[in-house]
């Protein structure tokens, strides 16, 4: 019926996609968990624990959102990007345009999809630091907020890259030499306090600084730049790459002929 | 004229067919340049940024600037990596696409097809490693010490790796055992065998047992040969770089001899 949402639709959608990141479970969930707990490890034996945090927290316990938050973000991107990239290079993207689905269906399962495993992978992440390193929390809404804002931006992205990708290459492309350095760039593994006074300044345009400060600001209280401007920052970005996303599909940008 | 394909006389070697085997799989990563040379450069100019950023790049360790230790560890990390990935990946492709058998069906015997093999991965870690080393011989003054460890252990390593990477490549039936060998295996040693930090600083347990670890003489090696320091032996260091060599191409040979998961 005109006007009603395909619930059942969107629901499929995301159930298939879904199960396609639960079917290889120890690549999704443990292969993350291994590299953050690497991570960690090569940091407090290389630093003896003295590496450069700020406003006195211990630097293993600064490492730990930065560490989460990035393992989350990756996987979003990941998820997203490969999920169309794949389907449209083996050529079965066709069965998930074929069925009565709104370009804002579309958009709504696949972002859904990799949202819950990015959270997923955060929490499994997180969850194990925690074993190694008890942090209490500062603040829930801030944490889930930013948590939940970062995986609905790298999904997002993830979503538009695919879309715009013509083979495996260009999505590799924009994760070397775009997602990953913004993202390692960002004040994951330091304080910005750090940096010479021109980068902090360019940091400022960073958006994935104003996750990681905000997410971490939920563990410590502590954050390096504006706490307001990463919330309207992180709101604005996602209603414009949401609505991005749901014209690409709604064009059929590089998937229909 | 017959055109089949036919060997050489008996007890010559197929160079042709190595030469041909050889150059199928440098084009193979070469299309890719951007993954497979460029990508490189960015991430471990990135782990150097991060590295000197959190730690200030006033440190010491073992008696060597922060920077100076950290370098030549970075190098050795993407020769161990993309050795490996290069075999590996190829070989697991060609086995998914069912196209190992153009590659099995020439009259290439089990020693030369493990040439062919690890000496285009090998490559790859050098080439690499090259790109790698003049992008940080931009930002860190490097010394070279002894130039011969440099070379012996920078190709023993990607020799290693590129052996190791074939027997994955022929073992693994899907590319999740691909990846679960990268991130399991390889990336753990690769990291903790002291590339980013002195062994010294682990507990006295664990550095006995790094003693073990091929890894970390390759990568000891490689930086005495930089900087004139060593955590271990270089002398047993270079024995094991020697000695795990022979090992994995032997693995490598016997595989391809038995056919192992490659033919009915």
């Amino acid at each position: 019926m005109s006007g009603r949402w395909n619930c059942l639709g969107v629901w499929s959608l995301y159930k298939r996609e879904v199960r396609r990141f639960f079917k290889m479970a120890t690549q999704t969930f443990l292969a993350p968990v291994i590299t953050a707990l690497l991570f960690l490890a090569i940091f407090n034996l290389a630093f003896e624990g003295e590496g450069r945090s700020a406003a006195d927290i211990p630097f293993v316990e600064f490492l730990v959102p930065g560490l989460t938050l990035m393992a989350l973000m990756t996987n979003c991107f990941a998820n997203a990007s490969f999920a169309v990239m794949f389907e449209k290079i083996i050529q079965t993207i066709v069965d998930t345009l074929m069925p009565p689905l709104s370009p804002t269906e579309l958009t709504a399962g696949y972002i859904l999809a990799s949202t819950t495993r990015g959270l997923f992978v955060g929490l499994a992440v997180g969850g194990s630091i925690f074993l190694f390193v008890p942090i209490e929390i500062h603040s829930w809404p801030f944490l889930i907020y930013h948590a939940i804002s970062a995986a609905l931006f790298m999904s997002l992205t993830g979503l538009i890259t695919a879309l715009w990708a013509e083979k495996v290459d260009h999505v590799a492309s924009i994760n070397n030499f775009a997602v990953l350095p913004l993202t390692f760039l960002s004040g994951t593994f330091y304080s910005i306090q750090h940096l010479p006074e021109v980068f902090q300044r360019v940091i400022q345009f960073n958006p994935i600084f104003y996750m990681i400060d905000g997410f971490r600001y939920g563990f410590f209280g502590y954050s390096d730049g504006s706490l307001t401007i990463g919330v309207i920052l992180m709101f604005v970005l996602n209603i414009v790459l949401l609505h991005f996303c749901r014209y690409l599909f709604a064009i059929g940008y590089k998937l229909k002929a | 004229m017959s055109l089949a394909p036919t060997r050489p006389a008996q007890g010559r070697a197929n160079l042709r067919g190595m030469s041909t085997l050889y150059v199928k799989e440098v084009h193979r990563f070469l299309k890719i340049f951007g993954q497979t040379l460029i990508a490189p450069i960015v991430t471990t100019v990135l782990f150097l940024t991060v590295f000197t950023v959190a730690f200030g790049t006033d440190r010491q360790v073992a008696g060597l600037p922060y920077i100076e230790f950290l370098g030549p560890g970075l190098i050795m990390m993407t020769i161990l990596q993309n050795a490996f990935a290069n075999t590996s990946t190829s070989l697991i492709q060609q086995k998914l696409n069912d196209n190992i058998i153009d590659v099995l069906m020439p009259p290439l015997s089990p020693l030369e097809l493990t040439i062919g093999y690890v000496l285009s991965g090998a490559t790859r870690g050098l080439l690499v490693s090259f790109s790698v080393g003049f992008a940080l011989w931009l930002i860190i003054p490097f010394n070279v010490h002894n130039a011969v460890f440099i070379l012996v252990h920078g190709v023993g390593a990607a020799f290693m790796m590129s052996a190791l990477g074939m027997m994955t490549g022929i073992w693994a039936e899907k590319f999740d055992h691909v990846s679960t060998v990268t991130n399991f295996i390889i990336l753990p040693l690769s990291f903790l065998s002291g590339t980013f930090f002195t062994i010294q600083r682990f507990p006295e347990t664990l550095q006995t047992l790094s003693h073990f670890n091929p890894f970390f003489y390759l990568i000891d090696g490689f930086r005495y040969g930089f900087t004139g320091h060593a955590d271990g032996s270089v002398m047993i260091g270079l024995g094991v770089v020697i000695g795990a060599n022979l090992a994995v191409w032997t693995g490598c040979f016997l595989m391809f001899n038995a056919g192992y998961k490659l033919k009915a």
